[in-house]
């Protein structure tokens, strides 16, 4: 059963990249581009790890991981929103940030072990043959990701809420001139994508690896902003490519398995390069609607 | 509104002198702001920030081989930072010096180590300074393909290439590049020493310090002084007039962004050539970001970007300090050196 060992580890590979992209697909839908995504889950991780370590608890370190990754997500929001700072060379900074800070603070953690989070299969669902254990045999954490994305396409497409954050994203005098403050929507939106890339960084290390290592997140939060785009916006798609990145990871680790020989360095590369692909093939249908509060951005609005 | 109006009828001379002196304050306050911050976490750690300072300082500037290792560390952020600087003079954001970096460095190595070995160094080192270029310039070209023919958004792309950079180096360095007498560890055959670059007496500070030098100087003087300069700036500052003026704008991105890749690309070689010797997986690991860094709080200028690359130096060669002298690891210099970044970034406003 490759097949299904791989789709079981896309989902368990793929979650904590989804829950960072769902949190950066709402900071984009308000118009600010988060690269320090990478630096939130960074932050999330250890933060998440730490506090399991401390208290035992993983409910108690994913809500510790995602403070985190708000905490850093706030440094951004600040920069960007209230200093006018460019949104991506912040991004990026705050993901230097998050790598000095968490090496310096991860240094007592490294060899620590948990027990954290760990897979709990789903009465009768999981017994269903083939799809029982690669849908329902996975960490709680998993589950509530899962339940996330519909949750968000309704907040976003449904709701009172989602007006005002797309409006924030799109025409911001639109959503000054009914009373509401722009600003404050789009800092509202940063803090929680930082929260929710905070919990993906937590998921890592708590529910996944089990273990604190120095840079652990590898990426994973660029691609959770180029997932975004791939994802022209909308939370299904995105957990989608979050997957697809998660069954490149997941077929590397079952080749390897399987002991055929290919170098493990172009398996590692294939999760990026995939993600290229997936970018590449959106944009070549024309499909993909930037919000135009970040079309400004991209068109490199204070980089001259 | 009102004191708009108000400057206006006040005494010249004396209320714009006060705005200066306000400006240079505020522009004070933002480089010793984030020393101070820093000073207050050292401190919560028991080390002594003053002494830390002093001694940071002291490496730096104390002797004239702490004066090469700040102007050592500073060559590659020059050399990224250009790679970064010269794009965004035409509206785009390269973030790739990273990965152009490494694959420089992956091709001068390459061509050190099976072609150029025997070469006397006249010969031998340009060439090797051409194949670091190539390295960079082949990188960048996927990101301009990507850019031109695929319409895809430089930064995310250029980003993504790192990492698939990096994995890349690995493979080589562990697999055809590696070292047989190496007892198995990653990395690359050493190269000839003919091919070193020369070294100022007294220092590890080598040659490679001025090649960037000289091409600061020279995407300067061809980003200001000349035509096709001109029409870079166009290109970054409206897009639509370059439109109008019937620019060959596909064209342009392309070949700005392959200039950018042999810029680091050179950075990659130079690091091998003047400081390591063989390519290590960790080859030049941040130098790109950090350029990227320096071009940013140069705001883009080549000969401003020497400044803040040397700024960064002395940030990292601090680091060395830390670790030794204070018993904190040398990531945690990181922190200052964001910390110094955040209030760049932030401060601008105000300081203008």
């Amino acid at each position: 059963m490759i097949l299904a060992d791989i789709l079981t580890g896309a989902i368990r590979s793929g979650t904590s990249v989804m829950l960072a992209s769902q949190g950066e697909l709402v900071s984009e839908r308000a118009g600010v581009i988060n690269l320090g995504t990478e630096g939130s889950m960074l932050g999330g991780a250890l933060g998440g790890f730490a506090v399991t370590v401390w208290t035992g608890n993983p409910w108690l370190g994913a809500l510790a991981g995602g403070l985190c990754g708000l905490l850093i997500a706030s440094i951004h929001a600040f920069l960007v929103l209230s200093c006018g700072a460019n949104q991506l060379a912040t991004g990026l900074t705050i993901m230097f940030f998050g790598m000095g800070v968490t090496a310096f603070f991860g240094r007592g953690f490294v060899s620590e072990q948990i027990v954290g989070f760990n897979p709990v299969a789903l009465p009768f669902l999981s017994d269903i043959p083939f799809l029982g254990p690669v849908l329902f045999n996975h960490d709680p954490l998993t589950y509530l990701s899962i339940l996330l994305v519909p949750l968000l396409w309704f907040v976003i497409f449904r709701t009172r809420i989602g007006i005002m954050l797309r409006t924030a994203g799109e025409r911001e005098e639109v959503l000054f001139a009914s009373g509401i403050n722009p600003k404050l929507v789009r800092y509202l939106a940063v803090l929680a994508g930082g929260f929710l890339a905070g919990i993906g960084g937590a998921q890592l290390s708590i529910a996944y690896t089990h273990a604190w290592v120095e840079n652990m997140t590898a990426g994973r939060g660029v691609v959770a902003v180029a997932l975004v785009i791939f994802a022209s916006w909308k939370p299904a798609r995105a957990m989608l490519g979050a997957y697809l990145f998660g069954a490149a990871q997941a077929l590397q680790l079952t080749v390897q398995q399987q002991g055929y020989a290919i170098s493990p360095f172009f398996l590692f590369m294939v999760p990026y390069l995939l993600t290229l692909l997936a970018l590449l093939i959106v944009e070549r249908r024309k499909s993909s609607r930037t919000p135009e509060a970040l079309g400004k951005v991209f068109a490199g609005e204070g980089s001259g | 509104m009102k004191t708009q109006t108000g400057t206006i009828a006040l005494p010249a001379g004396r209320w714009p002198s006060f705005a200066r002196w306000k400006k240079r304050g505020v522009q004070t306050m933002i480089f010793v702001a984030p020393f101070v911050l820093y000073g207050i976490f050292l401190l919560c750690y028991g080390v002594n920030p003053v002494d830390l300072y002093v001694s940071m300082v002291k490496s730096a500037f104390g002797d004239l081989y702490g004066f090469g290792e700040v102007l050592l560390k500073a060559t590659p952020f020059v050399l990224t930072g250009l790679a970064a600087a010269l794009p965004a003079k035409a509206g785009l954001v390269n973030v790739g010096g990273e990965g152009q970096l490494a694959i420089g460095a992956l091709f001068a190595t390459w061509f050190a180590v099976f072609y150029l070995n025997a070469m006397p160094a006249w010969l031998g080192i340009p060439l090797m300074l051409i194949a670091g270029a190539l390295g960079g310039a082949l990188w960048a070209g996927l990101v301009a393909v990507l850019k031109v023919k695929g319409r895809l958004n430089e930064t995310i792309t250029s980003v993504l290439l790192n990492y698939v950079a990096t994995f890349t180096v690995g493979f080589f360095v562990h697999g055809m590049l590696k070292d047989p007498d190496s007892f198995n560890w990653p990395f690359s055959p050493e190269i000839s020493s003919s091919l070193r670059l020369p070294i100022v007496d007294g220092t590890r500070l080598h040659i490679g310090f001025v090649v960037a030098l000289v091409l600061a100087a020279l995407v300067w003087f061809v980003l200001a002084k000349t035509r096709l300069g001109f029409r870079i700036r166009v290109l970054g500052s409206n897009r639509l007039a370059a439109e109008r003026a019937g620019f060959n704008i596909n064209k342009m991105y392309f070949w700005v962004l392959i200039s950018a890749g042999m810029l680091a690309g050179i950075a990659g070689m130079i690091e091998i050539a003047g400081i390591e010797g063989r390519l290590r997986a960790s080859t030049g690991a941040n130098f790109g970001y950090l350029g990227f860094l320096a071009a940013m709080m140069a705001w883009n200028h080549p000969l401003r970007l020497i400044v803040t690359a040397f700024l960064l130096g002395m940030i990292s060669v601090a680091g060395n300090t830390l670790e030794i002298g204070s018993g904190l690891p040398s990531s945690s210099v990181n922190i200052l050196m964001a910390l110094v970044l955040f209030f760049i970034l932030g401060g601008r406003r105000w300081s203008r």
